[in-house]
């Protein structure tokens, strides 16, 4: 059943609400997973989701359902006034009439769903014969799978604004364990994209497998301070909670880093980021959960913080431009940041590396959610990666932790690799970088 | 809601192809939440979940399928549509179904949602006060209670329909400070399987509050963390978190199943120091964790894990069971009807010992008290963990001295459970969520005081002197 949005309207407006807004999200789902050369499960979703807001004597009230009858715009109104009542605070609340001009583009790949699934079981089944063959020490698949799906979603409001979008995409996930004596290791990878037929079976499954390969024989190394490179990954999850302090509602409320640095240097000349939401890729997005048109800006340009990022409240209490970062997230709408762009430098990886005697070259960090106090900057975090010795990567590293401070390693920046790539984990494309000397522990 | 009936047409149109075991899992679930910032109420919200799952099994393969449309026409064609992933033939029909109203153990006195907002508030505001007026660094004060009440029906081709009833609430307070571009956040979040009596009964908010004020202010001057191998005296309570990422997610039947945890086929064999009995027990009164029946329908059970350092069983649910040739033990769960079932722990802790805090602090010359922890993270096949500390000091001459910042822990499962070498009488539980296969569920974790005799420890405060 859908949802009588018309009917949701004309009771807002005769509750006397000042505006308010529909977000209606529709997700299908197939997923299938192998074990041990057969379907070990299979999953099916069909799933509607409705979140409304409006404006009750100039507060915010929210409400969030999957249940759709006829009974629901009335469930809606009654919980936005039952939620809008009890607020207190003076922040504006703002429903947003609409941008002068959106970049939309339809990246709508029908192509992906709707095949066989025994095609896709078939591919799976093949992969996971080729993951084991593909060395004497891969000795199991632990995890293999595919996703496929399509998402709606529509944003409307009292001010007449519509909005609209549809993606379909896909993924295959793999997890391997490799085994020499003792020593058990594993690997990881996830493929995930919007387009029919980008997937490369081949190096898939050699990603995996390396993965895991890479990291037998991995040892602690000594505890000292070292020159460290982080490869993209590792670059983009640090790069990640640095940003997280540019939300301008942690600069209004006195608990970011950054109060007070707007156009100052907050890390290296070297560096040079952008946002690009408009990239046609799986996080593509051409308007926000507000309604605001996003744009390609430059967040970070040669070491200066360029801009905060703005929600309709948070931009209107400080007398600027929403900048089409607000997103939702529980009850609240607070900045977010899609697709950042890392401006890649002139050197190569290993041209990076050759310059350095002794250092450490990190390919993984855990913990990122108890390690990082993103606040402060302060970070002390489990790694893996690989020694560097006379200019080249050398044993692999295992059951280290670096530790340090946000600000020092993006201050400290001493240069920035060619290699760009795009990380479908954490939607970053980034090369690495080399940093000056970290606290490393290990043994 | 569909009749009894028509639940029968449903399992069987899922059990035509040759499944031994459907099973249909309807979920209402209300949320409320209420969020005090800096003196004033910020904003609030509602969420309303509603759902099934369908969920088919044949030997060692599962079909898994939901939908937020709980009609009996929705749900027999996504029944109909499961089965197609098998060929075979019927192998069991369901005839009958006996409507089983689960007991609960876990009473409710005060429902959130009968509770009038403006009481809420009050409460909320009166723990917020406290920390906004306890230092002029604290820049931002937060209470908020996050509550939710959920009806649940378990169908089950065993034929029968579990009905089950609970709600929880949680307080969460938290202060930040800041002086001079440096920023420090402490948080504090007890919770309850209960109703919002649960507040009045356990909770002194003031108290609470003061606590989260003083810890924020406390290590936004400590110094950084020394790192290297040192003895570590573990906190009571959350520090439980260590053994849960460490041992208990490898202890649990989706990674042992599969012979695929550090765990796997350890039964009987000593893995830890005798000092050690640990124990998931998913029947505690009214605790965070705590159940009633587990998402496949079985009552939840007090499991001893480990016993003397021997490991005695593992966390099981039926299916997974299967491929180990072992009874489910209660501990199947789910975040929603969005994900199929699997084994997770509840309320999980190390058993209470003899020495009393004082005495392990005492026996330590110089080392590390890790007091609390923001959390952590395992890799159950290799058994490598981390956690990253939220309230640290050093310990010299046997007494807490400095406090120190950004310090975590980093080892291997196996080896930190013989590492163990003293355990505290002072055992307490403390709430927290915990995220894996099937989505983010709530858990108790829980210790006495215990001691490493030596773990590797990160910072970047250089050695310990």
């Amino acid at each position: 059943m859908r949802l009588n949005d018309k009917k949701f309207f004309e009771l807002a407006k005769e509750n006397k609400f000042e505006a308010a807004d529909l977000y209606l999200h529709r997700s299908y789902s197939l997923s299938v997973s192998i074990f041990h050369k057969e379907v070990s499960s299979f999953t099916q979703s069909d799933s509607y989701l409705v979140v409304a807001r409006g404006i009750v004597n100039g507060k915010f009230g929210t409400v969030t359902t999957e249940a759709i009858d006829k009974n629901t715009p009335e469930f809606l109104i009654n919980s936005i006034k039952d939620t809008a009542t009890i607020v207190e605070s003076d922040d504006p609340s703002i429903i947003f009439k609409g941008s002068e001009k959106y970049h939309k583009k339809n990246l709508f790949d029908k192509n992906i769903v709707g095949k066989p699934i025994s095609e896709k079981i078939d591919l799976l089944l093949e992969i996971e014969k080729r993951l084991l063959a593909y060395d004497k020490r891969i000795n199991e698949v632990a995890t293999l799978s595919y996703d496929e799906g399509i998402s709606e979603s529509q944003l409307s409001n009292s001010y007449g604004l519509k909005l609209k979008d549809k993606t379909a995409s896909y993924d295959f996930v793999a997890e391997v364990t490799a085994k020499d004596g003792d020593e058990v290791r594993t690997g990881f990878k996830v493929f995930a994209s919007i387009k029919d037929g980008e997937f490369d079976v081949d190096k898939f499954v050699s990603d995996v497998a390396n993965d895991a390969l890479k990291r037998l024989g991995a040892k602690q190394c000594k505890s000292k301070k070292y020159p460290v490179v982080f490869d993209q990954s590792t670059t983009a999850s640090l790069l990640k909670a640095y940003l997280s302090n540019i939300d301008a509602e942690e600069v209004q409320k006195k608990s970011s880093m950054f109060i007070g640095k707007l156009h100052q240097q907050i890390a290296s000349k070297k560096l040079t980021v952008l946002e690009n939401p408009l990239l046609k890729n799986y996080y593509f997005r051409y308007f926000d959960d507000e309604g605001v048109a996003t744009n390609k800006k430059f967040l970070i340009k040669k070491g200066n913080l360029e801009t905060y990022l703005y929600t309709l409240e948070t931009a209107a209490k400080d007398g600027v431009e929403p900048t089409g970062n607000g997103y939702r997230g529980g009850g609240k709408t607070h900045a977010g940041i899609v697709n950042i762009v890392v401006k890649p430098g002139r050197k190569s990886e290993e041209e990076i590396l050759s310059k350095i005697n002794e250092g450490v070259y990190i390919t993984e960090l855990h913990g990122m959610h108890a390690g990082m106090n993103a606040q402060s900057g302060n970070f002390s975090l489990q790694a893996e990666g690989f020694m560097i010795r006379d200019g080249k990567l050398a044993e692999p590293l295992s059951l280290i932790t670096v530790a340090g401070n946000l600000v020092d390693v993006f201050m400290g920046i001493k240069d920035v690799a060619n290699n760009s790539k795009f990380l479908i984990e954490s939607g970053v494309t980034t090369p690495s970088i080399y940093v000056k000397k970290l606290s490393v522990t290990g043994e | 809601m569909i009749s009894k009936k028509q639940c029968i047409e449903v399992l069987n149109a899922g059990l035509s192809s040759g499944a031994d075991y459907c099973e249909i899992f309807i979920e209402d679930k209300v949320s409320k939440s209420i969020l005090v910032e800096n003196g004033k109420v910020e904003s609030s919200t509602i969420v309303q979940t509603h759902g099934a799952g369908i969920r088919l099994l044949k030997e060692l393969q599962s079909v898994y399928g939901y939908t937020n449309d709980v009609s009996f026409k929705s749900l027999k064609t996504l029944a109909d549509s499961l089965s197609n992933s098998f060929s075979g033939k019927r192998v069991l029909s369901v005839e009958n179904l006996k409507i089983k109203n689960v007991k609960n153990n876990h009473p409710i006195e005060r429902p959130f949602l009968s509770v009038p907002s403006s009481e809420v508030v009050a409460y909320l505001k009166k723990g917020e006060k406290v920390i906004r007026e306890f230092d002029p660094k604290i820049v931002r004060s937060r209470a908020a209670i996050a509550s939710s009440h959920s009806k649940i029906s378990i169908v089950t081709s065993k034929g029968i329909i579990f009905n089950d009833e609970k709600e929880r609430n949680r307080l969460l307070l938290m202060s930040i400070a800041a002086d001079q571009g440096k920023i420090e956040t402490a948080f504090e979040g007890p919770g309850a399987l209960a109703g919002f009596e649960y507040f009045y009964k356990n909770i002194d908010i003031e108290a609470l509050a003061k606590k989260c004020a003083e810890t924020s202010i406390k290590f936004l001057y400590a110094k950084e963390c020394p790192s290297g191998r040192m003895p570590v005296v573990i906190g009571n309570a959350f520090g439980g978190v260590l053994f849960h990422e460490a041992c208990g997610h490898p202890l649990e039947a989706t990674s042992v199943a599969k012979n695929l945890s550090v765990m796997s086929g350890k039964l009987g064999e000593k893995i830890a120091s005798d000092v050690v009995t640990a124990i998931d027990d998913g029947t505690i009164g009214n605790e965070w964790g705590s159940n009633n029946i587990d998402d496949e329908g079985n009552p939840t059970q007090k499991t001893v894990l480990i016993k003397d350092g021997i490991l005695t069983n593992y966390l099981i649910d039926d299916f997974n069971g299967r491929r180990m040739g072992m009874k489910g033990n209660g501990a199947s769960r789910r975040e929603s009807y969005k994900y199929e079932p699997t084994s997770r722990m509840s309320n999980t802790y190390i058993a209470a010992g003899k020495s009393t805090p004082e005495e392990i602090i005492a026996a330590t010359k110089l080392g590390l008290y890790a007091k609390s922890f923001a959390g952590g993270s395992v890799n159950p096949t290799t058994g490598e963990f981390n956690f990253g500390c939220s309230e640290a000091y050093i310990i010299r001459d046997g007494k807490i001295a400095e406090p120190v910042r950004g310090a975590s822990l980093i080892g291997s499962g196996k080896e930190i459970l013989k590492n163990i070498d003293m355990v505290g009488n002072d055992l307490v539980l403390s709430q927290g969520m915990c995220g894996s296969v099937s989505g983010s569920i709530p858990v108790d974790v829980g210790q006495p005081t215990i001691r490493l005799s030596e773990i590797t420890v990160g910072g970047n405060g250089g050695e310990l002197k």
